[in-house]
């Protein structure tokens, strides 16, 4: 199910679930949620299905039951864009945010978390500046990828291919440089950009229900 | 009749009179008839067309815009616009026909708005987007006749299925428009006509000028035994082929993918004393240099252009003096039309020279002969209930003014395309348009059709601007335009090539060679590369499998050798050769005889199967038998497939005698079957590409829209399992299933194939070496991995793989 790692000493798990958990600090990460995305998409005509949001509200609830998290740091795209007055999904949000009435919910803000300051009241999230420092380690939404600090991000969504031409798979996969990891993207409705390449990154990739060290692999990121 | 004079008059300046079939489409025009006129290229049929409502315009002035003209090439529509306005002009009416493509500026497009021209030519999206003006049917409902040029190139595509829908509403709002189509010689002419006027219309089918000869010349190689058993660029024949061109004024060499045109292109510009007079034409190539081509061509500048199916197409293409075929031209309807690209003269010979790349390419072209002598052509059948473009047009028709449901779907249904249009299926559209789903409450929010008072309407301006810039991406695909990075496009190359490259390396395109800089944007910078070796991009598609007809043709002309009655061709004679090889060593296939061989070599075990039915159903069928065998005996093959049959190669010998053959061959579960087979779920996903752009389900990338669209891209691949996890009745999905078995597989050929292999005799064979019908698989060989894994145990290969190396 999971990984463990170091990273700048701190021994961390590295879940099939796209998540990192912190057992020292009873600490779970996740980046790049994107919730309500699917309701921009239905507002431009494009009719994603809803159940997107209650599968990532689920995803969620795994992870912290799976965990057993006091505390969850999303590294930055907890939503997708700021709700509009009539949406109906952040009163979702705030509704599974009271069946974890005790966690406590922490957000590094990143590009795509704009206009939330009532809703970060409402679901009783704490705002961490970016660059906050936990234990020595630099939490952020989007990390400088040619000197990357000890420390968490997100933002790029890495993907990691295997296997020759005609025969390719592809992964969602953790990366990392020295003691930097950068997470996959939690929301499911999320991917695709364009290429980018960048020496020094390895990955560990998602296969199935497993975390694969595939150190030995150099494929771009995908941001 | 007064009338008819300004027609004659016009021909006799030009040296000619009326042919028979002309007089016969103007009056059945001026009698208010719809229907279809066939002939091939160059023998008139567009005055045939056009003349009635030349007449009638010279007569009856009328008011606002009367005449549409719908072509499927806007590279074509400058041409066409001026081939019809010459009759006018010579009558004295200037000015009466414009242009309007996705090309025209938004001013010229306003000023075609506001004083309409009495003719316009346009495109089958741009009419789309005309339709879904709000005051569409005002404008359009005084036609009188709408013109459909090329109309078998449409017939078989989603494009086809678009202006099926377009005329559709057109006839709604003007009951007494005439439809009238103009298209090549077709196998399925009754159906191509009730595609075009619709099903509750009686169309008249007039031929023109059958009986224009068409004479096939064979580039024979000198020593027959010693032309290659394979390949496929044929690049041996250059001298021959340049001996050729010289020899003729203007010479157009035709070749069957884009990547030959390229190699032949670099290859008679190395050698040729002329290099500045030969041009390169592909659909990939940006406009400019395709219109250069062309005009160099018609001004006689240039003595060679090379080009692929770009210029199958077009109406007043000047003639060439010669016409040339690189490899096997596939198809009988494909030799006509590319033959009639020279001596355009009404009642001329056309005459096309082939230049086989190898040994049963020449059987190919005795097979082309034979068939040429029956007059018969393959049909190309029109596509029914895409959904996709239904889903595009209803939004489209909500737009342009509003609609009634109920009133839109008796529309539809009057279409050859939707006529079986279940009710069922009906509604699921008109919910998907104005509720996203089915299921109401799925999809909160959801806004793009409304109903209002009875009336589909589109309330948002955003999603009529999203809607209008989505209806012209029918043709387009993942295609990165090149550009140099001062400036100056060259065309487009396949995404899917280019995303392999790496900034530096080197490519050949549009005739040259090229570095890549970098992509961004969806553009390719690149510059001008010193050295010239560089690899040949490979599209995808284009390459079109061996008709049914030929492939018919071929197993004939084997029986025939078999029979001791060759027939008395040169290209018969210069085959034999090589059948009579093949029947001593193994035996020839024929249509009552599937033949089976089992050769061992280094590599492994190959079974080569021969059923000739060209070279997209072998995919499916190799996949199906190679699965039905695993089942049986856990193995991994790899596949090669071509037009004539397919290699299942395996590492460990697979013994399978004829009782095993006639198991795995058995018609019955196909559909099943091929479907575990496959990487169903995969190739559907990728079909979904064009469902979900045409659909509105996913949003291009559009200079200068910038914000409002990239809010809302996903890629296709994502949609597809969005809506597999939460909508899986999502009747999008079905049709991408669909697709992938009839356009992708061709299932039909494969029932086929299986079918008759119930009547055949199966003739199994262990020969020694390699076969003259093996030897091309081998070579040719296209490595496509297929095993009965699953996806986990693919990944665990490849780890499996990549810890081997590590170690």
């Amino acid at each position: 199910m999971s990984l463990r790692i170091e990273l700048a000493g701190h021994p961390l798990d590295l879940r099939a679930d796209r998540s990192v958990w912190w057992p020292a600090r009873r600490t779970a990460f996740v980046a790049d949620v994107h919730l309500g995305k699917d309701q921009v998409f239905r507002r431009s005509g494009v009719p994603i299905p809803a159940e997107v949001l209650d599968a990532e509200l689920a995803a969620l609830d795994a992870v912290l039951a799976g965990t057993g998290a006091e505390r969850l740091i999303v590294l930055g795209d907890w939503v997708h864009a700021a709700p509009d007055d009539d949406d109906g999904w952040p009163h979702a949000v705030e509704r599974w945010r009271r069946h974890h009435a005790e966690l406590e919910l922490v957000l590094v803000a990143g590009n795509h978390d704009r206009g939330l300051t009532e809703w970060l009241e409402r679901w009783r999230m704490q705002d961490w500046a970016d660059g906050a420092r936990l234990d020595g380690l630099a939490l952020m939404h989007e990390v400088d990828l040619d000197a990357p600090p000890a420390g968490l991000s997100g933002h790029v969504h890495p993907v990691v291919r295997l296997g020759p031409r005609g025969d390719r798979v592809r992964l969602t996969a953790f990366a990392r440089r020295a003691d930097h990891l950068i997470l996959p993207a939690f929301g499911r409705f999320t991917g695709g950009g364009e290429g980018l390449e960048r020496a020094g990154w390895t990955f560990y990739g998602i296969a199935g229900d497993r975390v694969v060290d595939l150190s030995g692999v150099r494929p771009p990121l995908r941001r | 009749m007064s009338a008819c004079c300004p027609l004659d008059a016009f021909l006799a300046a030009q040296g000619l009179e009326p042919q028979a079939f002309q007089r016969q489409a103007w009056a059945a025009f001026d009698a208010g008839a719809s229907g279809l006129i066939h002939a091939p290229t160059g023998s008139g049929k567009t005055l045939a067309a056009w003349g009635g409502a030349v007449r009638e315009l010279l007569d009856s002035p009328g008011h606002g815009l009367q005449y549409l003209w719908i072509t499927p090439l806007r590279a074509l529509a400058a041409d066409t616009a001026r081939a019809l306005d010459r009759p006018l002009a010579h009558a004295g009416l200037s000015e009466a026909v414009a242009l309007r493509t996705g090309d025209t500026s938004a001013h010229r497009k306003r000023k075609l708005m506001d004083q309409p021209p009495p003719a316009l030519v346009t495109t089958p999206e741009s009419l789309s987007v005309m339709l879904s003006y709000a005051d569409a049917p005002q404008r359009l409902k005084n036609l009188r006749a709408v013109f459909v040029d090329e109309w078998h190139d449409l017939l078989d595509s989603k494009r086809g299925v678009l202006l099926q829908l377009a005329l559709a509403r057109l006839r709604g709002w003007n009951p007494g428009l005439r439809t009238w189509g103009l298209s090549a010689t077709l196998g399925n002419l009754d159906q191509a006509a009730a595609a075009l006027v619709g099903v509750d219309r009686e169309p008249l089918i007039i031929a023109g000028d059958l009986d224009r000869p068409v004479e096939l010349v064979s580039l024979l190689p000198g020593a027959v035994d010693r032309f290659p058993w394979a390949g496929r660029v044929g690049i041996r024949q250059l001298k021959a082929v340049i001996d050729r061109i010289e020899a003729a004024g203007t010479s157009l060499l035709f070749t069957n993918t884009r990547s030959q045109a390229e190699i032949w292109f670099n290859a008679i510009q190395a050698v040729c004393d002329w290099p500045d007079r030969v041009a390169l034409h592909h659909g990939s190539i940006s406009r400019d240099l395709r219109q250069q081509a062309e005009q160099g061509l018609s001004d006689g500048r240039l003595k060679c252009v090379v080009a692929t199916a770009s210029l199958d197409l077009g109406v007043d293409f000047s003639p060439v003096d010669q016409v040339l075929q690189v490899g096997s031209p596939k198809g009988i309807a494909r030799l006509i039309q590319r033959a009639g690209r020279s001596g355009h003269r009404p009642g001329g010979t056309a005459r096309i020279v082939c230049v086989p790349t190898h040994a049963l390419e020449i059987a190919e072209l005795a097979a082309v002969r034979e068939r040429l002598k029956t007059g018969r052509v393959e049909p190309r059948r029109p596509l029914r209930l895409a959904l996709d473009v239904l889903a595009q047009h209803v939004v489209t028709a909500a737009l342009g003014g509003g609609v009634p449901p109920d009133a839109l779907f008796e529309e539809v249904r009057t279409t050859h395309a939707f006529a079986d249009l279940a009710p069922v299926q009906w509604q699921w559209v008109v919910d998907f348009v104005t509720r996203g789903g089915p299921a109401l409450e799925a999809y909160p929010a959801f806004q793009r059709v409304e109903a209002v008072n009875g009336l589909l309407r589109v309330p948002s301006r955003r999603i009529a601007m999203l809607h209008r810039l989505n209806i012209g991406t029918i043709t387009a695909d993942g295609a990165l335009s090149v550009k140099f990075r001062k400036g100056g496009s060259l065309g487009s190359v396949e995404e899917r090539f280019l995303a392999r490259l790496r900034p530096g390396e080197r490519f050949v395109f549009a005739g040259r060679v090229l570095e890549l800089i970098r992509i961004r944007d969806m553009t390719a910078y690149v510059r001008p590369a010193k050295s010239n070796k560089a690899q040949v991009p490979a599209w995808q598609g284009g390459r079109l499998p061996l008709s049914t007809l030929l492939a018919d043709g071929l197993l004939k002309l084997f029986e025939d050798f078999g029979a001791g009655r060759l027939p008395a061709s040169a290209e018969a004679l210069a085959a034999a050769p090589l059948l009579a090889l093949q029947r001593e060593v193994s035996s020839l296939p024929a249509r009552d005889r599937l033949v089976l061989e089992q050769v061992t070599s280094r590599e492994g075990s190959h079974w080569f199967v021969y059923p000739f039915a060209g070279r997209l159903a072998h995919e499916g069928l190799a996949a199906l038998l190679a699965w039905r065998i695993a089942q049986q005996t856990p193995v991994t093959f790899s596949i090669t497939v071509n037009d004539y049959g397919f290699e299942l190669l395996s590492a460990e010998p697979v013994a399978l005698a004829a009782e095993d053959w006639r198991r795995v061959l058995d018609p019955a579960d196909l559909e099943r079957d091929i479907v575990a087979s496959l990487d169903a779920a995969n190739l559907a996903k990728y079909r979904f590409r064009d469902i979900a752009r045409i659909a509105g389900l996913v949003q291009q990338g559009y200079p200068g829209k910038g914000k409002a669209v990239r809010q809302i891209q996903a890629s296709s691949g994502l949609i597809f399992d969005v809506l597999r996890e939460h909508d899986a009745d999502n009747l999008l999905l079905d049709q991408a299933r669909r697709e992938v078995l009839e356009a992708q597989l061709e299932i039909r050929r494969i029932r086929a194939v299986l079918e008759r292999s119930v009547e055949q005799s199966l003739s199994l064979h262990t020969p020694e070496r390699l076969t003259p019908l093996a030897f091309p698989l081998w070579a040719d060989r296209l490595r496509a991995h297929l095993t009965s894994e699953d996806w986990q145990a693919r990944v665990e290969r490849m780890l499996g793989r990549l810890e081997r190396d590590a170690a």
